[in-house]
């Protein structure tokens, strides 16, 4: 909760453009309790510490609050034609009628049409829609000279809508129908099924209906609940960096209850417990939308607009320089429009400058100056101070209501001037400072005459001064620079002049020392020299002289090859893995034969030795073990080829099963034979 | 010394051909193929290269594996040796060869 006080203290400079809101979201200084239903002064379910630092930090908003929020949008005339385009389209159903309707009449605006708006709503209006009768109640009301009467059934209708078993959209627009038919309506019930339907549905939109409600009810009753609604629905506006302030539902619920606030209020003549701060922030999140995809929107808008424009409380002030914020003598007027939040002249407020600082010295120039009022504007002739060239920050106060809120703002003013350059002096100057210096005169914007030689013997100097025209005061501005342009290669070096302690000029060509800069290459060079700056009016760009260098070794590289970047890079050629050396093949065939050979003596071995199967006896047992030794050594070879283990690990466990028993078997006949 | 070598290489040899078995002669003759085919892909690997690796290894882990075991059945069906084999008898020494190379060369 504390972390976004620091930001909004510290103030948002004038016209700045939050183009990314901020992610940080944050409740204002509220309690987050649960809206309760119940009697009023229950007090406040939030903890004591909570409580505390809400003081204090209102306690630091105070303190800094000379730097207070700044409206960023509002509806330029602009934004208006566009809101008006949206609201003028032609009517589709009721509902399309009534936005249109009532939209163009809270921006003060007319229906085209009215006589066939008035037909389009009394041939549209459906009796048995409480809904229907509500929009055409409301459009009925806005135009002039439309009549329509009402008949007892959709009076009993209305009637029956106000209850507590209707929806609060239902009671109200039933209640605004009758009020605006102007049928007899009773308020207390009204209030009481108001109340009771409150409790149950807790979501914004229908807050917002409530807070319409009310506005249509007779001020006997007691609104005071439906009133503290409002401030519960503040405390549940999300605070986007301090800038904005919107209901996560969007920009149009914002929209709807900044009208229905000002209405009730306005109603029950209690000012609406908003802050002028939170106030600003409405406008800006409001006013930030300028293009509207549904009817419903630009309604909306234009209600909210309506109602911060005409209200008994609050009046934002829109104050925006007419043009760019700068003075010279040429244009010595600064110009402001100050404006509601409909870009409305406020011819009846008074302006005036409460100061005027220089941006770089802080020091007042002029204070407590009031601006006259010329047509719509209000001006000031700001060059009758006489002020020296630079920025000023303006603090300008709007007064003349009691109303008016975001009436101090802090304007950025710039003041320009004219150059010019004096006192010009070309001359080249001998190193062994023998002869004495040749020095001529020039005058802006003539070019010298002749041409100056810069070369191993002698530097090339130029001094000049640079003064404001207007005040004779020296000015010092951001670029001062001499450019030296070789007419042959069309290369160009540039040098920055310094001024020294007296605020003149000074640059100075030595030949072994720029060698680098100028790559060696000798030649005529043009001089021109360029004065700049923001507060400048006339820029300057001065063909001055010719100067020949000439450099001491003539070891000219080849003519300057513009660096090219941007050339394409040897392409990179894909090494694949190289295979490995293998030996020849006569080699490998060579040894395959060779390992073979141990096989060949193994087998003569075993004859010499005398190895033989004499012994071999054909009982069924020996026949299967040595079926099934074979099987599994020709299992061997299919897993090598085919199989995986699990496989081969499948077949190797029924042929070794059988293959054991049977070797079992015969191994235990021989055993038996042996012993015998 | 050369004389002595060859003396008793050859006294080794008369024994060894009088002494043993016909059936530990079949044995041995074995491991003696065995070994020399372990020897030759070794010394092919130091000669031309590791190239396949695997193969090299596989062969010769073959080798010495049925060598060992080989040498472990000649150990265990020899008669001299029967004090210390006592459960075991050469048929069962035989099956348990049988079962070993099997699951080596699996």
């Amino acid at each position: 909760m504390s972390s976004s006080f620091g930001a909004r203290g510290a103030g948002v400079p004038w016209r700045t453009t939050p183009s990314l809101r901020p992610p940080p979201v944050t409740r204002w200084c509220a309690p987050g309790r649960k809206r309760r239903r119940g009697p009023a002064g229950s007090g406040n379910k939030m903890a004591a510490p909570g409580r505390r630092l809400c003081l204090v930090a209102a306690l630091l908003l105070l303190l800094v609050g000379a730097q207070a929020l700044a409206p960023s949008h509002h509806l330029t005339a602009r934004d208006l034609a566009r809101l008006r385009a949206a609201l003028e389209r032609p009517f589709t159903d009721l509902q399309a009628a009534y936005y249109s309707i009532v939209g163009l009449h809270s921006l003060g605006l007319r229906v085209a049409d009215e006589k066939a708006a008035c037909n389009f709503v009394k041939s549209h209006v459906d009796s048995s829609s409480v809904d229907s009768l509500f929009y055409a109640a409301q459009s009925i009301r806005v135009l002039s000279g439309c009549e329509v009467t009402i008949s007892n059934e959709t009076r009993e209708l209305l009637l029956a809508a106000v209850s507590e078993d209707s929806s609060i959209t239902q009671i109200f627009h039933a209640v605004g129908a009758l009020s605006s038919f102007g049928l007899p309506l009773a308020s207390q019930e009204a209030l009481s099924a108001l109340t009771a339907r409150l409790s149950k549905e807790e979501n914004v939109l229908a807050t917002i209906q409530a807070l319409e409600t009310a506005s249509y009810l007779s001020q006997q009753a007691d609104l005071s609940g439906i009133v503290e609604e409002i401030e519960d629905l503040v405390a549940r506006l999300d605070d986007l960096g301090g800038v904005y302030l919107q209901f996560e539902e969007g920009i149009e619920t914002t929209a709807l209850f900044a009208a229905a606030a000002y209405k009730l209020s306005d109603h029950v003549g209690t000012e609406p417990a908003m802050k002028e701060e939170q106030i600003i922030q409405l406008m800006n999140a409001i006013f930030s939308k300028k293009n509207f995809e549904t009817l419903s929107e630009a309604f909306s808008v234009a209600c909210a607009a309506g109602s911060l424009s005409h209200n008994r409380y609050h009046l934002p002030v829109v104050i925006v320089p007419d043009g760019p914020a700068a003075v010279s003598h040429h244009q010595p007027v600064l110009r402001l429009q100050v404006t509601n939040v409909m870009s409305k002249p406020l011819t009846q407020a008074s302006v005036k400058l409460d100061y005027a600082k220089s941006a770089s010295t802080k020091a007042t120039v002029l204070q407590q100056t009031a601006f006259t009022l010329s047509g719509e504007v209000f001006e000031l002739n700001f060059m009758n101070v006489k002020p020296a060239s630079g920025y000023y920050d303006f603090s300008i106060s709007v007064d003349g209501d009691n109303r008016f809120i975001a009436n101090r703002v802090e304007l950025k003013v710039k003041v320009s001037t004219e150059v010019g350059i004096t006192n010009v002096d070309l001359s080249t100057v001998d190193k062994d400072q023998s002869i004495a210096p040749k020095t001529t005169r020039v005058a802006y914007p003539a070019k010298a005459k002749g041409s100056f030689t810069a070369d191993s013997h002698q530097n090339f100097a130029l001094s000049f001064q640079l003064i404001d025209v207007n005040s004779g005061a020296d000015l010092i501005p951001h670029q001062t620079f001499v450019r030296l342009h070789n007419q042959k290669t069309g290369q160009e070096v540039v040098f920055v002049a310094e001024p020294d302690s007296k605020n003149v000029y000074k640059f100075e060509l030595d030949t072994s020392e720029r060698k680098t800069e100028f790559d060696s290459a000798s030649g005529t060079y043009t001089l021109y020299l360029i004065i700049g700056d923001a507060t400048l009016e006339n820029p300057i760009l001065w063909n001055v002289a010719d100067v020949v260098i000439k450099f001491p070794e003539e070891d000219v590289p080849s003519t300057v090859q513009s660096k090219n970047l941007f050339v394409p890079k040897p392409e990179i050629k894909h090494l694949f893995r190289e295979p490995e050396k293998r030996p020849p093949t006569v080699v490998s065939n060579t040894f395959t034969a060779l390992i073979l050979s141990p096989l060949l003596l193994l087998l003569i071995l075993w004859i010499k030795i005398g190895a033989n199967i004499s012994n071999f006896s054909f009982a069924p047992s020996t026949i299967v073990f040595h079926m099934g030794h074979a099987a599994m050594l020709g299992l061997m070879y299919v897993y090598w080829t085919q199989l995986n283990m699990f496989q081969t690990l499948k077949y190797l466990a029924i042929l070794g099963g059988v293959t054991f028993l049977a070797g079992n078997r015969m191994l235990a006949q021989k055993a038996v034979k042996r012993t015998h | 010394a050369a004389g002595s070598v060859g003396s008793v290489v050859r006294r080794f040899l008369a024994e060894y051909g009088s002494g043993t078995s016909s059936r530990l002669k079949v044995l041995d003759a074995y491991l003696l193929y065995v070994m020399l085919t372990g020897a030759l892909q070794f010394g092919y690997c130091l000669g031309v290269g590791t190239f396949p690796f695997n193969s090299f290894l596989s062969g010769f882990i073959s080798a010495v594996g049925s060598f060992i075991l080989g040498v472990c059945l000649r150990i265990q069906i020899n008669p001299q040796n029967k004090g210390e084999f006592q459960g075991i008898s050469p048929e069962r020494a035989f099956a348990d060869f049988l079962f070993a190379n099997t699951i080596l060369h699996l």
